[in-house]
């Protein structure tokens, strides 16, 4: 382990562009720099294409950073991609669990597959299952479950590894309001186990219920960082609504 | 699109250019002259041989039957035919003559020699009838002359061998490619479709062992169903064509078995299949999006498949260097040989050489390909030649392409 302590993620420049037919070189995410710590839930706010997706994706390493760096765990997500992804559990609305395993069979295969101890891994599974209340459906097919239910296997997934770091982007996307209202409250809980959990939204509620800090981005770039009581202090504003726009239309 | 685009255009092309190879490989078997030994020829009848001569045989005096036979067997003729005099009523006819011909019935320039023979002796019997029927003033019903007896030198083994080598490498690959199809397609288009592949992608497992996991089970997958099927029809072969054979007339007994050496050379050449096929089949469903799409990017590989095989269908042809290496019809001659016992190493090396080029080929291709990230997250709309565009108008020293999301 290098750099940052355990279960610290930390962003300096990153700096992340695509190639695109019609526009030519994007900058998806324009410098950034931030550092989460465990036991802190850090919220990355915009509206959609500012550059929350690109920043969670260059940090479980799915995408590779074009300038800046940085460190999940104390892992380079350059250098050593795979610890990275050993330390992290990476949840979006892009992964997807397989439809034929059943709950119990997908816990099984993620906690392996992510190095965890293969002699713990059944007394894991087990306790998750009884934690997040899927035991009864176990044995059930994935594609045979309820969305309520798919998301809690899907989160349950997420920590099957026991990773310090949790990566959650937008994830109460296409939830109803008791779906999410939980998965909040699962969120929170897993900030109080300890792990350093970043995630994106949109959603403003969201951001002002379960955030420790937050940071406005828009464009690629943090327009503004801290907690919610500390961006009042910076704008005179109260509700984070308004904090938002006024950061956006300040930067236009 | 490319579900709909491929089907409608690329496939009535790849089919009729397997039906101009047909045409062209069946064009050079007809067009090859037959080998044939003449015992004894009637002096009478120095017209047949001309007739004979016409009709694409490479005609030889042979001293004896004997050793004519032997050269037979060794496969340095493909028919010998003994020329004896008539006896009893059938003397009766001036110059009439009785022709045996001897062919081996498992090879097919054996029995295409043994048809062009067949077929000379009947017009020259023909031509002959009207003028001699002309001159004596009776009807040409009333004669019989040139009787041909067919005579089969190959044994039920050699006819066994004959059926397996025409049929199993054929279905060998036909079972490989198809066992690698939909399991190609489901690791890679299948992933996208049903939204893991990002879920696999941020797994701590490293993308080259993610990648060797999937590229094994489908080629694992190829292998097994090329050898399963191989072996089935093998067990069933001699049972179901018993019956046939002494429809067609009789002969040996019908005899199928395979050698140790043989089976080894089938599995070598299942895997060697499988190995490309899967190679192939990932690399260009990878780029799909659908199980669909994938289905129409995959589907002209096993097309193509099919035209070199065509060529590995001669029947009579043995591995040559320049056989050996066209791929596929390669591996299909291969097992070929083997099945009639034939086994040319260094040609089997070359075989195998040339597979294994191949599959470096597309597992190099594939490991660039999945350098980039606008394939890895499937932000490029297209197929597998239109991202080789793509990179080679962009230039080695542009930054590649990727999704913006976020």
């Amino acid at each position: 382990m290098t750099g940052a302590g355990r279960g610290v993620v930390r962003v300096e420049g990153l700096v992340k562009t695509f190639v695109d037919e019609g526009r030519g070189e994007v900058r998806a995410v324009d410098g950034i720099d931030f550092t989460c710590r465990p036991g802190e839930i850090f919220g990355l706010l915009g509206a959609n294409g500012a550059g929350k997706t690109t920043t969670l994706r260059v940090l479980s390493t799915i995408l590779a950073p074009t300038e800046g760096r940085a460190v999940v765990d104390g892992h380079d997500v350059v250098r050593t991609p795979e610890a990275v992804r050993r330390s992290l559990g990476f949840h979006s609305a892009s992964t997807a669990l397989y439809p034929r395993l059943t709950a119990r069979e997908t816990l099984e295969f993620f906690a392996a597959v992510n190095g965890y101890p293969a002699h713990l891994v059944e007394a894991r599974v087990e306790a998750l299952m009884e934690r997040f209340g899927i035991a009864a459906w176990a044995d059930a097919r994935v594609d045979n479950l309820s969305s309520g239910m798919k998301q809690k296997v899907s989160i349950a997934r997420t920590v099957a590894h026991d990773p310090p770091v949790l990566i959650f982007d937008e994830p109460s996307v296409g939830l109803d309001v008791m779906s999410a209202l939980e998965l909040r409250g699962l969120i929170a809980e897993l900030r109080d186990q300890g792990k350093t959990i970043l995630l994106s939204t949109h959603i403003m509620t969201e951001a002002e219920r379960l955030c420790d800090r937050i940071a406005i981005l828009h464009r690629g770039r943090i327009l503004g960082e801290g907690t919610l009581d500390e961006l009042r202090s910076a704008t005179s504003l109260h509700y984070l609504e308004d904090i938002f726009v006024h950061l956006v239309r300040g930067s236009a | 699109m490319n579900s709909v685009l491929l089907p409608v255009l690329l496939y009535p092309v790849l089919l009729w250019v397997e039906i101009t190879a047909l045409t062209f490989v069946t064009g050079l078997s007809e067009r090859t002259p037959a080998r044939i030994a003449l015992v004894d020829p009637p002096p009478a009848h120095e017209a047949l041989l001309d007739t004979m001569s016409g009709r694409g045989a490479a005609l030889e005096h042979a001293r004896g039957l004997s050793p004519a036979l032997e050269r037979l067997d060794a496969g340095d003729l493909d028919a010998v035919v003994r020329f004896t005099p008539s006896l009893g009523e059938e003397a009766l006819l001036a110059d009439n003559f009785r022709a045996e011909i001897h062919y081996d019935r498992a090879l097919e320039r054996s029995r295409r020699a043994r048809d062009r023979v067949d077929d000379a002796v009947s017009a020259y019997r023909d031509a002959w009838l009207g003028r001699e029927t002309e001159a004596l003033g009776i009807q040409p019903g009333s004669l019989e002359p040139f009787d041909v007896e067919m005579r089969n030198v190959s044994t039920g083994e050699d006819v066994g061998a004959a059926l397996l080598s025409l049929m199993i490498p054929m279905f060998l690959v036909i079972a490989v490619a198809l066992g690698c199809l939909v399991p190609a397609i489901d690791t890679t288009a299948g992933e996208r479709e049903r939204g893991t592949w990002e879920t696999l992608l941020s797994t701590g497992a490293s993308r080259g062992s993610i990648v060797t996991a999937k590229y094994l089970y489908v080629a694992s997958f190829g292998a097994m169903a090329g050898v399963l099927n191989a072996t089935a029809m093998t067990v069933v072969l001699g049972p179901v064509m018993a019956p046939l054979q002494s429809l067609q007339g009789g002969g040996p007994a019908l005899a199928v078995s395979l050698s140790a050496t043989t089976w080894l050379m089938m599995v070598l050449g299942a895997a060697a299949l499988a190995l490309f096929f899967a190679a192939a089949m990932m690399l260009l469903a990878g780029f799909a999006h659908t199980f669909k799409d994938g289905q129409a990017m995959v589907t002209p590989v096993f097309y193509l498949a099919l035209i070199p095989l065509v060529l590995g269908q001669q029947s009579d042809r043995t591995l040559t260097p320049a056989l050996a290496a066209i791929p596929v019809a390669n591996v299909a001659m291969m097992i070929r040989d083997a099945i009639r016992g034939v086994f040319l190493w260094p040609m089997i090396a070359e075989t195998l050489l040339v597979s294994g080029a191949l599959v470096a080929l597309c597992l190099r291709l594939a490991r660039s390909t999945l350098g980039y990230e606008d394939f890895l997250l499937g932000a490029h709309r297209g197929g597998f030649w239109s991202f080789a565009r793509d990179r080679m108008r962009r230039g080695r020293g542009a930054a590649p392409a990727g999704t913006e999301a976020g």
